[in-house]
Order: structure tokens, then sequence, then C-alpha cells
């Protein structure tokens, strides 16, 4: 069977045709990837012009040809240049990046526990970081304090539940029970602050910033949560690849020569730094980190290569997305964490009735 | 010339021991067939050789060199497995699951080039399987998966090959087919082969030697001929072997109806 006498004739016919079908799927890739880019696009446009306050496209225009300099000032109304500086921007761009860090550590996670129903917040870092902020809560914390003490929490939660499963038998299994075991604990952590904190000015500012919103977000949050959340989806960006073998399992990767073990690590602190960060500004944000992975996995394939990128993408297309619809609801703002769960889980319940079985194999 | 020799290997799994005193060597360009009862240790063994465990005493060596000297990498381009029965939890096609044996050549931010796909491609056009370059693995038939596994494993190339009861899922054409392709690749690139194995027809037909264990220890080993003898196979398996020979001259063992006496084990 070993084809290496093939005539020549035959073996041009099999060129042409290989050349024909190896670039078919690339450009799809391409014109996948620029929808949704525009995408991003429109939701951004649509996000900085509605809400209690909307700026029409002319103003918005004019705002931007005077930031950059080719227009004067006087040209639109004060109003509308600090609602759109001071208010919109910060909050969207934290909302694409929130949503992005959440995805592209729901992709790193399912990678790494080879399960496409894992959540990042699998080792604890939510319960852990809410945790952390009910406790800042209680102790009238500035709010500098409570994303600290949120991060910081988060971080503890997943180094503790990690050194319970490295000292265990480092198995995926371990780690994920650890995983269970920890966020138990701060869990429980929570329900005593909360039992403990004033009932008409700790508990509703407890109970509303575990709900998960962008209201409150300003140019600190968003340069600090941005910054950490930038750094980590350039650092899974530039080792996604390596995730491809590591879903394949320890004992496999291993065989093919990877440093399981450390390299578990590494994407476990780049993942948890992202989703610490996320919580630590925003609160509780849950389903996205789950929902869109696997949607991402069902438009580009499970090749980590393309998966990163095009969950990044569409992560903040869907925040984004969220976070407007939620801010211009009749009756009032909503936290955004509700939309995501009324919106995600019937998703999610449609896609699971939808996948072909092979895709759930495990 | 030597490639694989395993000196004095003993392995235990907390108290349990699994090995004692596992002795062998094996020649480049054979294929060396492990058998044994379940539980008797074979999977251990192969993973003592992989480095996926390590051994408490003993040593294996390749060409020479004890595998605890070698990098992970390195030990990479000089060993490849190819799994018992592969689930994968996501649907990587074919050619992305034969790329990945790039892995050990990468560094940590590294990733395929066009060429290494290409390569890839090649190595699945080798085994005639480049038609199900763009399937996704978890959608082949059982056969077809073991033959993208083998074409990974080739493209890692190594000098030893070793497979994990490469026929338990396959069905009767199929264990042939994937035997027949093993038995050629190791023929043609100067492998040394190791199989674990259930049926020792297969074993017989297919291995030029044997190393049969039980309960841990090596019970015989040898070249086959020497060592594929009814009183060997029935005091390792502990049940009533008879070896015929067919009209076409090759031996084969069958079962002796002993029935209702026999226990699982």
């Amino acid at each position: 069977m070993l084809r290496h006498a093939a005539c020549g004739q035959r073996q041009i016919d099999f060129e042409l045709i290989e050349t024909a079908d190896e670039e078919k799927p690339m450009r799809s890739n391409k014109i996948i990837f620029l929808l949704a880019s525009i995408a991003l696009c429109s939701a951004v446009l649509l996000a900085v012009s509605t809400g209690k306050y909307p700026i029409d496209f002319p103003t918005l225009g004019r705002l931007f040809f005077s930031l950059i300099g080719l227009e004067g000032t006087g040209n639109f109304p004060a109003q509308s240049a600090l609602v759109l500086w001071s208010v919109r921007l910060p909050r969207i761009l934290m909302a694409i990046m929130t949503g992005a860090a959440l995805s592209v550590a729901g992709v790193v996670f399912q990678g790494l526990f080879k399960n496409p129903l894992v959540s990042p917040a699998i080792l604890g870092v939510t319960s852990g970081a809410n945790f952390g902020a009910a406790l800042a809560l209680l102790f009238g914390a500035s709010a500098m304090m409570l994303e600290a003490s949120a991060f910081i929490c988060g971080l503890i939660a997943v180094s503790i539940a990690y050194q319970i499963g490295k000292r265990g038998d480092n198995s995926v299994t371990t780690l994920v029970l650890a995983g269970v075991i920890v966020s138990a604990l701060f869990m429980s952590g929570l329900s005593y602050i909360k039992c403990k904190a004033d009932p008409y000015g700790q508990l509703p500012a407890i109970v509303f910033w575990t709900m998960g919103s962008f209201n409150s977000v300003s140019w600190g949050d968003a340069s600090r949560g941005g910054a950490l959340i930038l750094v980590g989806l350039l650092l899974s960006y530039l080792f996604r690849w390596g995730l491809n073998p590591m879903a394949l399992g320890d004992e496999e990767a291993m065989s093919l020569g990877v440093d399981v073990s450390g390299r578990r690590a590494c994407h476990i602190l780049i993942a948890t730094l992202m989703v610490a960060a996320a919580t630590a500004s925003c609160g509780n944000i849950g389903w996205v980190g789950l929902v869109i992975p696997h949607m991402s996995r069902m438009i580009v394939g499970a090749d980590h290569d393309l998966l990163i990128p095009f969950s990044a993408l569409l992560g903040g297309v869907f925040m984004l997305c969220m976070d407007t619809l939620a801010r211009t609801l009749p009756g009032g703002e909503i936290p955004v964490g509700i939309l995501t769960a009324i919106i995600g889980a019937p998703c999610f319940g449609y896609l699971l009735i939808r996948t072909k079985r092979s895709d759930w194999s495990t | 010339m030597e490639i694989l020799s395993v000196h004095d290997l003993s392995f235990d799994y907390a108290t349990n021991p699994v090995l004692k005193d596992i002795g062998f060597s094996v020649e480049a360009g054979t294929i060396c067939g492990l058998l044994g009862p379940n539980a008797s240790g074979k999977t251990t063994l192969l993973k003592c050789i992989s480095g996926i465990l390590k051994t408490k005493k003993g040593q294996v060596s390749i060409g020479g060199k004890a595998v605890g000297e070698f990098s992970k990498k390195a030990i990479a381009g000089l060993i490849a497995v190819v799994p018992q029965c592969a689930t994968v939890a996501f649907s990587f096609t074919s050619l992305q699951m034969v790329v990945m044996a790039r892995v050990a050549r990468l560094g940590v931010s590294g990733r395929p080039s066009r060429k290494d796909y290409q390569d890839a491609e090649a190595a699945l056009a080798e085994l005639g399987l480049e038609h199900l370059k763009n399937r996704a693995f978890t959608e082949l038939s059982g056969g077809e998966k073991q033959m993208v596994l083998l074409a990974r494993a080739i493209f890692q190339n190594p000098c030893l090959l070793l497979l994990d009861e490469p026929t338990s899922h396959l069905d009767f054409k199929n264990q042939h087919v994937i035997l027949d392709m093993v038995q050629t690749i190791t023929g043609a690139k100067n492998l040394t082969t190791i199989i674990t194995l259930h049926d020792p027809n297969l074993a017989a037909r297919y291995c030029s030697r044997m190393v049969m264990l039980k309960q841990g220890r090596v019970h015989r080993k040898g070249r086959t001929e020497d060592v594929f003898e009814e009183r060997t196979l029935e005091s390792m398996y502990g049940m009533k072997v008879s070896i015929e020979n067919s009209c076409h001259g090759k031996c084969f063992v069958m079962p002796l109806a002993d029935r209702g006496k026999s226990t699982l084990n």
C-alpha cells in the first residue's frame, strides 16, 4: 500500500485537486473572521450611539474628528462628549475585553480538561473573587481595594485548588474535584459574610456586585483590568497551538513529547489572571465562558490555532451586545450577568439538542 | 543490532508490585509481541518503556543509552506510541491529529508551518489515507482511527514503535489490515516494533519474537518458533490449549473444551 510509485499523470491530477480543496477552507475562514470583525465594529457603533442619552451619527463623526484634532471642539454639545468619553467608551472597552477574556479562558480550560462542558469557573476563580469582593464591601473598602481584594482572592482560590490537585495524582479529575472543594469553601465564606453584613447597606451591595455589571466602569477600571486581560489574551494567542496536543489527554500528549504539567500550569495561570481581572472589575458574569467557546468550535472547528482568536472576537461581540441590551431595556438597566444567563442558557440547550453525537464523545 | 534493551526492570503502583525483574532485548527490523493474561503488566511495561511511567529499579535503553538520559522531546523523536483506543473530546481533523506529532520539534509558542502540514499529508498518503485528511477524527471508524494514529506515530519519525493492543476494537479483517501495515512499515523503515496483543494467533502470525508475561514477570521469551508451544501457553493463560497445523503450513492455537472448570482471572 505504500504509494511511492503512482504514475505521473495521476499524480498531477491529485495535486490539482488537493490545492483546490486546500484553499477553500482557508478562504472561508478569512471570510468568517472578516464577518466577525464587521459585527464587532457595528456593535461598537450601536453601543456608542444608543442609551439614555442618544448620540446621532453626525455628532459622533464630529466628536471623532475633534478627538484626532481635525475639527474644533465647539461643533457638538459638551454633554455628548462627556457621555461618550467618560461613560460609554470605558464601558464598551471593558465589555469587549471581558467577553474576550471569559471566552478565551473557557476555550483554554475546556482544552486542558478535555471536556466541552467546562467553564472558566471550574477551579474556583469566581467563587474566590466573589468572596474577596464581599469581604471588601463588609469592611467598607474603596472601589480600588475591592477590585484588588476580589482579584487576589480569585488567584488564591485557584492556587489552592491547583496545589490540592498537584499533591494528589496530578490528574485532570483530581484537579476538577479540588476546584469543586475550593468553590464550596469560598461560597460558604461568602454566605457567612452575607449573613453578618448590614442588611440595609452592605447586603444589597454584595448581592448586586455578584450579579455582574459594567455599570460603574471608569477609565481606571478599564485600564487596570483591560491591561491585565490584554496581556492574558496575547499570551493565550501565542501559546494557542500547544493546546491541541494537550486536549488529547495527559498520556498521549506526554508520548508526543509535551511537558504536560508545565504547560498546564502555564495555561491555568494565564487564564486565571484574565478571569480574575474581569471578575474583579465587573462581578460575576456567567455562561459566556461556556457558550461562546462551543459556538466558536461549531463555526471554525476544534483547532485552537483559529479557535482562540475567533472565540475572543465572538466573545467580545456577544458581551458588548448583551451590555448594550442590558442598559437600553425599557424599565431601567439590569445587571448584564442576568441577561447573559437568560440568553446563554437557552442557546446552550439548543446547541445540546442540535449537536451531533460525535462532538460529545466524552 | 539491538535497539531496545530492558534490563532488570521493576515497577509498582503504590504498594502492589506490577512488574518484577523484566529483562529482554529487541533488534531493529523486528516485531516483538508482548503476550500475557489481563493484569499481567503488558500495558504498564509499555508505559515504562515510553517513559510515561518512571521506573524505580532497572533501566530501559535505546541504542545503548538509557532512556532517562534523554529529554522528553528527544524521547518523542525516538519512541512513538499508538495508544489503545483514543477518545478525543474535540473533533480535530485527521490532518490536525497527524501534524501534532511535530509538537516535540516546536518551541512553547510554536505552531506547525505550511511545510509541516504538507509533510503530515504525505504521511497520511503513505498509508493510503489521504481521503481522510479533512474528516473529523471522532467520526472515523475504529480501523480508520487506528490507521490515522499509526500515521501520526510514523510522522514522529521514531526508531521504536510501541502499539498498545492495536486490534482490541477492530473487526476480523481490520485486525489484519492494521497489522499487515505495521509489518510493512517495520520492514521498510527498519523499525523496532513492540505490540501488546490478546490474541496469540495474531502474535504468532506477525511477531518474530515474543515476550510472555505472567503476574508481572517474564514467563518466557524468545523467537516465536521456539516459544509458541502448548505447554508455555497453557501455563501462561491457565487453560488447556492445543496447537494445530493448518493445511497452509501455519500453526494456530485453539482452546480445548474444558467447560465449567475455568474461572476468570
